[in-house]
Parts: C-alpha cells; structure tokens; sequence
C-alpha cells in the first residue's frame, strides 16, 4: 500500500508544478534531476556505495541522444533508449573495476573514472564537440506514420513528456526498490561481511545496481540534452556528479521520492538565489553543513519528524477534549 | 556409531607475512555429530573457521566438503555446498526486523533470486516455512518484528546461530556462541546447540567448558596454530599433554 502512497504522491508532485510555476523548463528540469538524483540514492541509499561517477552517465546520455538525433537520425524513443543503454553500459565498466574496492578505495576509483571521462570527452571533439559541445540537438515531436501525436515544441509541452517518462520510471525503480534484489541491497548496506557469508555475490548485487543507476541517469542526461538543445562538455564535467550527489544527500537516502524533494531544493532554489546573488553556492554549502551535522536524513527526514510531531500535538489536542466528553 | 565424514581439512595453513596463524592443521568432521575446537586466545581457532568456511583464503592445504574440493571457493560458493556460519562478534542486519535477516539468511542458499528485479518477496518467494521453524526453535517469534538492533545481547546471540540454520545447511559452524552470554542465556543455547546435530552436523568454537565437555562427540585442542590433541570429551579431559600444556583445572569445568 505504501508504494501505491509513494506512487500517488510522485503523481500529485508532477500534476501540481504547472500549476504554481511559470517555467516548463524548470518543471522539467527538477523531474530530470529527480530523475538523475534517484539513480544516485539506489546505490548511496539502498547499496551504501558513494559513486561519484554518476555525472559520467548523464553524460554519456546526453552525447549518445545528441549524436543519434543529430548525425544518425533516429527516432527519438530508440535515440532515448540508446541512451539509457549507454548509461548502463558505461555503468557496468565503471561498476565492475571500482566494486573490486570498498570504502575510500571505491569512493577514490569513481572520482578517477569520473576525472577520465572529462578529458576522454575533451580529447575526442570530433565526437563530442570538444569544448563547445554537442549544439543544435532537435526535440522531434512524438509522431506515428507522419502524424503527430504529441507535440514536443513548447517547454510545457516538453514538460508532459519528461512527466510521463519520470512517472514510468519512478513507477519501475519502486518495484525495483521492494523487490527480492532491492531487499538483498538493505542487506549489503546494512552488513556486507554477512551478507556474503549467507551466501551472497556482492560484486553481482552490486553491478546490478550500478546498471540500473546508470541506466536511469544516462536517461536524465538525454531528456536534459533535448531540453536545452545542448550536450555541453560541462554535464562531462565532475560538477554534474557532485550535483546529483548532493540533491541526493539534501534530499535524504533510502527514499526515492527524497530524491525529488532533493532535486526540487537545489533547481528552484537555485534558480531563485541565483538572481539575487550569482555566489548562491556558498549557501547551498551552509545548507549541505546542516544536514551532514544534524539531519543525515535528509529534507524527508526532517519532514517525516514534523509530521510525527504535529500529529502528536494533535493527539495531545484531542486526548483531553475526550475526557471532557465523558465528564 | 561411525557416520561418514563430511569435512576433511588437510595441512591447511594461514600466513600473514612470516607469522603463521595456523601451520598445517588437520581435522576431520563426522557427519552429524558436534565437533568441538578448543584451545587459548591466539590459537588460531577463528582463523580456522575462516579457512573452512572460506571467510578468508588458505596459505596452503586442502579443504574437501562433503565430496567437492572447496579450498579455492569463496564464502558465498560455500553456503551454496551446504555451508553456514555464525559469527564471534555479532555480525547482523541491525536496522531490518528479526524476520526480515532470517528470510535473507534462507533464500542466500538461492543466490541468483536475489537479482530478481521485479518480484517482491512475497507468497513463495518469502521462505515463510524456513523463517518460521527457526523463529520457534530460537523463541524469537514475539521479536519477529523487532529490527534487531533493539534486541537484548542474548536474543542477538541466538539470532546469529539463526541466521545459520535459515539456509538448511549441512554443517553449521559456531564461532563462541555463547560469548558475552548471561547465565540465564547459556541453558538456553546449550541445549539449541545440542538439539542441531539431529539434521546438521555442528562445527563448534567454544570457551565454556561446561558446554563443550556436554555435548560434544569430539573435541580437538589447539595451540600456536596447530593441533594438540583430539579425542572424546572425557580423554581429552584426563589427556595430560592438554591438562599440563595449558588448561589446567579449567577443562574440568569444575567438575573434576
């Protein structure tokens, strides 16, 4: 009943933004991150592994949509799809050399592949654009024999799409999270010397979800792409895997719908700052001080205990007024 | 009454650079029976248990269970063969619900399930039967539901050598069972331990004296990584290289 709950809530989240906000592209832009963000919190989360490779899929999605929508042009459901899969292939490589090592090693390894990446992507320019990156990616509408069924030009138009991928999406990595496999993971996070001793394969376990991380996050990198109309060598850069990395941690770990509410904080709250003052980062600092001090879990945490508290108070409330009944 | 053997270690050696932990030990494990390894603090008892249940790789040596040559597998291979172990130090899932590490425990003998995406474990994928038999038998059904960071340190203790019954295992090996254990507790693991060699056979680590002379169908002693002595419980007892080397009045368990 709880992930219907989760299901529902996600839902809500995606009917309501148009209605309070004016901008598609930022809509779009938190449902990506969310997406981006939930990739990250099943291996922080679920797996207790701290990748910070993640940036490295969403740029391999947003090259892989660019160069298939640009130079080999494909439909765009398969040049989404080929992306999702160049996510998940750079995650197996990735995932098979740096989960022969635990703790910093594995923190250290994802830092290393994340650095290569970067000057893989600068050095290849006549693949990836090099330090202009990949210009003039198109957004094709959604058409079947010629006819358009969904139009994709106008940011709110867009905006359903992402929606509705985000919602499947969301909807499969639920399912994944309450499975037999997302249970095993609890169990790898919570102890991994047992969980090999009762006769798991943690490098298996593992590299399975650091596929579906990078499957999903390559997924986030191409709907960013095609929403900016760039695969710019920055979404290379390690800053995109510090940036999932702490949307995921605001958000709150071992939470997938945490991941949203960390991934809505830092884009709006971002964009907002930003206007006032172009130094904003320094506070989102002071912001990631407070939760690692004193709120590890999170904005979701922190929303779990008021809610606890307030229906305290409420029950506190209604506790006396029934004894008044009675007397 | 000679059951056939089940584990049978040969010369099995453990170095870390030049210091030997264990320097060619041999032991041989009858089928359901309770097999006792004694001996003092350093005498390389855990380290054998690593070796044998492949926690750690062997130096040099051999390990064959139950007919497979299983000295270059890992842990999880093992289990698969028909391997469990407790741990010395309470090795648990604490945050997930009593129920919940046993379930994990049983379905670890069906490794590949647990990539399975897609299915909750629910209905026959839960392990419900095997998960219930060792609740009862561990009297931790009122805690089901319990995370087992909040159990007291003998219910934890019990839990540990749940975990390794969950999976059905052919040999169970317990690393001080009793360890840090009240003596209210101890009466109660005695006899859980006793009751397995009816469907298991019980490799067992233990400091209690009481308990190991009680229940054991043979006990070997060790010291400096090596073997000392094996026999039944009462030669070992009245065995004078063992009284004199190192146990003294303590093997009698003060019953003398």
């Amino acid at each position: 009943m709880r992930k219907h709950f989760h299901l529902l809530l996600a839902l809500a989240v995606v009917l309501v933004m148009p209605l309070v906000m004016h901008s598609g592209s930022l809509a779009s832009e938190v449902l990506i991150f969310g997406l981006a963000a939930m990739g990250c919190n099943l291996l922080l989360g679920y797996t207790g592994l701290l990748s910070f490779g993640q940036g490295i899929f969403f740029g391999l999605g947003s090259y892989t949509i660019a160069l298939t929508l640009t130079r080999w042009p494909l439909p765009m459901p398969l040049a989404l799809a080929a992306a999702v899969a160049m996510g998940a292939l750079g995650a197996a490589a990735v995932g098979w050399i740096a989960i022969r090592q635990r703790g910093t090693y594995f923190v250290m390894l994802t830092l290393a592949f994340a650095q290569m990446f970067y000057f893989m992507a600068y050095s290849f320019p006549r693949l990836t654009g090099g330090d202009n990156g990949l210009l003039d990616i198109p957004r094709p509408s959604i058409a079947v024999a010629g006819h358009t069924l969904w139009p994709l030009v106008s940011p709110w138009q867009y905006y359903g799409f992402v929606a509705a991928v985000f919602l499947v999406t969301f909807w499969f990595l639920q399912k994944a999270s309450n499975s037999i496999f997302g249970r095993t993971l609890l169990a790898v996070r919570d102890n991994e010397e047992r969980a090999g001793a009762i006769g798991y394969n943690l490098k298996l376990l593992k590299l399975q979800a650091f596929v579906i991380s990078g499957a999903v996050t390559g997924l986030a990198g191409a709907l960013h792409a095609m929403m900016t109309g760039i695969a710019p060598l920055s979404s290379a850069e390690y800053h995109t895997s510090e940036m999932i990395l702490v949307m995921t941690v605001i958000g709150g770990t071992g939470n997938l719908l945490a991941s949203l509410l960390g991934s809505a904080f830092y884009v709006l709250l971002g964009d907002w700052l930003s206007t006032l003052w172009p130094r904003w980062l320094l506070l989102l600092g002071v912001v990631l001080m407070v939760v690692s001090l004193g709120m590890q879990r999170g904005l979701w945490g922190l929303g779990e205990t008021l809610w606890h508290l307030v229906r305290r108070k409420d029950r506190a409330a209604a506790a006396p007024a029934a004894l008044g009944d009675k007397a | 009454m000679s059951t056939p053997i089940l584990l049978e270690a040969v010369g099995v050696e453990k170095r870390y650079d030049k210091f030997a932990a264990l320097a060619g030990v041999d032991l041989r494990v009858r089928a359901n029976t309770v097999h006792s390894v004694i001996g003092p603090n350093g005498a390389g008892k855990t380290t054998l248990f690593h070796m044998l249940t492949g926690t750690k790789t062997v130096s040099g040596g051999r390990i064959v269970f139950d007919g497979h040559d299983v000295t270059h597998e890992p842990d999880h291979r093992r289990v698969q063969r028909g391997m469990a172990r407790s741990f010395q130090v309470t090795s648990l899932f604490l945050t997930l619900p009593v129920r919940e590490n046993l379930r994990l425990a049983a379905q670890g003998t069906a490794p590949s399930h647990a990539l399975n995406c897609w299915h909750a474990p629910v209905g026959a994928r839960a392990n419900a039967d095997a998960v219930a038999s060792v609740l009862a038998r561990l009297g931790l059904e009122r805690h089901a539901d319990t995370p087992v960071g909040n159990l007291s340190h003998g219910q934890q203790r019990r839990l540990e050598v749940g975990m390794a019954l969950a999976a059905r295992p052919k040999a169970i090996f317990l690393d001080e069972p009793t360890s840090g254990m009240g003596i209210d507790d101890l009466d109660e693991m005695k006899r859980l331990i006793q009751g397995l060699k009816v469907e298991h056979t019980v490799v067992l680590i233990e400091h209690n004296m009481n308990i190991v002379m009680d229940i054991s169908d043979t006990v070997t002693v060790m010291q400096l990584g090596r073997v000392l002595a094996e026999g039944l419980p009462h030669e070992i007892r009245s065995d004078d290289r063992v009284r004199s080397a190192y146990l003294g009045n303590m093997i009698t368990g003060g019953k003398a």
